[in-house]
């Protein structure tokens, strides 16, 4: 598998369960070594890395898990402010998560507001609906100040209505702040209606890699290997 | 400058318990007020009168064969395998029955009790449908039965082991019995706590189902509550074996015959290897019940 | 008649258990050569009990000493202070338990452990440390099984033969079994904590120490204040009985106060003794029922 993807671009990973969506970008952040071959990230190759600069360049990359990945019971505010762990020293982070500083605290609210759910700054996280956390879960991502963005899967567990917002708000916070963007999905109608550019991936190989306006509905059907019926959405 | 008002509003709005709040503060000044409570001096712990003490206990552990001699394993186990064939193994069998029976009669007393304090099987008309209410005496006969069984539970757990074995043995003198009921009368007060919760929290619709069928009170409780509770029960017995095995260990240094017992005579008598060694066995029975019961646990959580 | 919860009632590995238990139970029956008339005291015996239970109803208000050293302070005040220092040593032992727990409980979780899928440089280093966590973990798990087995009374006799009486030593020695179980219990409790939070502060380039800090620790936290509350109370129970080795607790008055027949005493010391670990009894309850709620 060889594929390039660029700063500030926004790419969608669309293929079956089971393709290697998830070993893709756990590759891309450095959560799973390669067995054969080479991960660049910002001109850096992955494996050849210290574990301080794989921390680092973990750090400068924001994602967000399938299945969230939050601590249920302490405060969004902890979570969210849980996302800048890699950039404190210990001392700093124990201050921060037990008494966080007035200025982040006021951080973590503005970016709360910016998804849409600032009034729940200081609630338990377990006590959320499944969207709310989803988006602490972004908020928290974005809190690293990533350069880069990798979602996966991140609409899989709520409702098309809320998986459509949750999609635009990922798009729209990485054009706006020009962060690259990689999500994993499985529905095909959004990643065509959201994402610019998809790649494809089917047994741990890319099937194909274009601007989704130029991809036609029967590359969608081989990939998904549906000869007849329509994709799954 | 709105948001910095907002977020200070929601940050007073937090939610939040006040009670673990206040317990945490409470239990923390606990901590660091005891030490002006209790004088502790832990420069007098490494003084020189102590540490010449250490020394002399230290050359004292040396197995009796092998005072003054260089050290030999042979020698040391065949020393440690007559102790146990004299008295060791004795102690041994002994704390272990010791706590055997008193976890039984424990978990019968406890099981009682529970019964008895249970607000659901100790009601006025166990599982009958709000619709025929009881009188009011019953009424207040079962809510106090309730009640004074749950106050004579508390009194029992909150006596230690210990305590009650001391007083036992004033009274029956240094018998197993003394033990045992010591033993017996505290596991009871906490396994009744126990499963008096058990109890309340027991699916209640078979048992209505029961009651509906015309069951008596002990019907109901032998036939309907106890399946329900048993296998709950055995966990909170396994539980609680393991602390009576360990507690055994020591009753005997009241003059009961258990592994205290021989701990007690070896240290008046000056005996520091003896003491060594039986202190090294009780760990090793500590660790057996341990074993054991968590094996217990392991094949009714199976079930 | 068919019972509807007829069908539940075979259980048969409870039941087989159960069956086991009682012939245990018989065994050391037998092995100990109970009989039921050996529960009845003798007659001197029943004069005693007779006379002690009957103070039950009236512990006594005032020292019952035929002579009372003048400088002594009244019974009342005595119980209580004794009742203090009884809590003094469970809360000295604990502040010392608690720590000690946290830190052996690190070592014995294989949290820290676990490797991190993607780590170091070199080959050599990377198996230099998975080496390391286990042999630090089986040998911290060693050391909290011998902590633990060994009675805090046992490390009672063995601190007084080996260093004498000492305030410090009657710490240590309910310190060191209750870090024992302390730090079992806390190991226990991360390792079975999901790890999910632990990853996605991994992947967010957390050291090991913040995500063992802030991954695992919150998830396992409601129980370990629980477990310790609950702890607290048992320290309680073995401080007391400290007393009886000659520390200045409750125990020691029961004992002093027993041996010079002075039953109403008895009462008035083993009723404060219960008063205060039921305080911390419905405490610690309350505490375990809001916070695992």
């Amino acid at each position: 598998m060889s594929l390039r993807i660029e700063p500030g671009e926004a790419v969608g990973l669309v293929g079956p369960s089971g393709a290697g969506k998830t070993t893709l970008l756990r590759l891309l952040n450095g959560s799973q070594r390669v067995t054969s071959g080479r991960v660049w990230v910002n001109g850096s190759a992955l494996d050849s890395l210290s574990r301080t600069e794989l921390r680092r360049v973990r750090a400068g990359i924001g994602f967000i898990h399938q299945d969230l990945c939050l601590i249920p019971n302490i405060r969004v505010a902890q979570n969210v402010v849980a996302g800048q762990l890699g950039q404190m020293s210990l001392a700093r982070s124990i201050r921060e998560m037990v008494y966080p500083s007035r200025r982040l605290v006021e951080r973590v609210y503005a970016l709360l507001e910016r998804v849409g759910i600032g009034e729940k700054i200081f609630e338990r996280t377990d006590r959320l609906s499944g969207g709310q956390m989803q988006r602490v879960a972004v908020a928290r991502a974005l809190f690293q100040e990533p350069t880069a963005l990798l979602a996966d899967e991140p609409v899989s567990s709520v409702d098309p209505a809320r998986a459509r917002d949750t999609v635009d708000l990922l798009v729209r916070i990485s054009r706006e702040d020009r962060l690259t963007l990689c999500v994993s999905l499985h529905s095909l109608e959004l990643a065509r209606a959201y994402l610019p550019r998809l790649i494809g991936i089917r047994d741990g190989r890319v099937a194909f890699d274009r601007a989704s306006s130029e991809i036609h509905d029967d590359e969608f059907a081989a990939l998904y290997d549906l000869n007849s019926g329509t994709p799954d959405a | 400058m709105s948001a910095a008002v907002s977020v200070d509003e929601l940050w007073r709005e937090r939610p939040r318990s006040g009670f673990i709040r206040g317990s945490l503060i409470v239990f923390t000044a606990l901590i660091f007020g005891c030490w002006f409570l209790v004088d502790v001096d832990w420069a007098d712990l490494v003084s020189a009168r102590r540490l010449s003490n250490l020394e002399r206990f230290l050359l004292e552990i040396r197995p009796f064969p092998l005072h003054e001699l260089p050290w030999s394993w042979s020698v040391a186990w065949q020393w440690a395998r007559e102790f146990m064939g004299q008295r060791g193994l004795e102690a041994v069998l002994a704390t272990l029955a010791i706590s055997l029976v008193a976890i039984v009669l424990a978990t019968l007393g406890g099981a009682l009790g529970s019964l008895l304090a249970a607000r659901t099987i100790a009601a006025a008309e166990p599982y009958l449908p709000e619709s025929r209410a009881p009188s009011r005496t019953a009424l207040w006969t079962a809510r106090s039965l309730v009640a004074s069984t749950r106050a004579a539970l508390v009194g029992l757990r909150c006596v230690p082991e210990y305590v009650w074995a001391f007083l036992f043995v004033a009274l029956v003198g240094p018998h197993a019995w003394a033990a045992i009921l010591a033993l017996g009368l505290h596991n009871a007060g906490i396994l009744g706590r126990l499963g008096a919760e058990t109890v309340e929290n027991a699916d209640p619709a078979p048992l209505r189902a029961l009651r509906a069928l015309g069951a008596r009170r002990s019907q109901i409780a032998a036939t309907g509550v106890l399946p329900l509770v048993l296998p709950r029960f055995l966990l909170y017995f396994s539980y609680r074996w393991e602390t009576c095995v360990r507690e055994a260990t020591v009753l005997g240094m009241l003059g009961i015959a258990s592994l205290g017992y021989w701990v007690e005579d070896a240290r008046t008598r000056g005996h520091y290897d003896t003491l060594m060694l039986l202190v090294v066995l009780g760990a090793l029975i500590v660790l057996a019940g341990d074993l054991l019961s968590t094996v217990l646990r392991r094949v009714i959580r199976r079930a | 008649m068919t019972l509807p919860v007829a069908r539940r009632f075979p259980f048969r590995t409870p039941s087989l258990v159960t069956a086991g238990i009682l012939a245990a139970a018989l065994w050391g029956y037998v092995h100990l050569e109970l009989r039921l008339g050996d529960l009845v005291p003798g007659s001197g015996g029943v004069t005693v009990a007779a006379e002690f239970f009957s103070r039950a109803v009236s512990p006594a208000l005032v020292s019952e000493a035929d002579f009372v050293p003048s400088g002594t302070p009244p019974l009342l005040l005595n119980a209580a202070n004794a009742a203090l220092l009884t809590v003094g040593f469970a809360a000295a032992a604990m502040g010392l338990a608690i720590p000690m727990g946290f830190v052996l409980g690190f070592f014995a979780s294989t949290a820290w452990w676990e490797e991190d899928p993607a780590g170091a440089r070199s080959r050599t280093l990377r198996t230099l440390r998975r080496m390391a966590g286990p042999v630090v973990f089986g040998s911290t798990r060693v050391l909290l099984a011998v902590l633990r087995s060994v009675h805090e009374l046992l490390w009672a006799v063995l601190f007084l033969v080996a260093l004498g009486l000492s305030n410090a030593a009657a710490v240590l020695a309910i310190a060191l079994p209750f870090s024992g179980v302390l730090g079992k219990l806390f190991a226990d409790l991360i390792d079975e904590a999901p790890r999910s939070g632990a990853h996605a502060l991994r992947a967010a380039g957390a050291t090991n120490s913040q995500v063992y800090l802030f991954g695992l620790l919150p998830l396992a936290l409601p129980d370990i204040i629980a477990y310790m509350f609950y702890r607290f109370e048992c320290a309680l129970r073995s401080s007391a009985i400290l007393g009886f080795f000659g520390y200045p607790t409750l125990g020691l008055y029961i004992r002093q106060s027993f041996s010079s027949t002075n039953y109403g005493e008895v009462w008035t010391y083993l009723y404060a003794l219960v008063l205060l670990v039921a305080v911390f009894d419905v405490w610690s309850f309350g505490v375990r029922r809001r916070i695992l709620a």
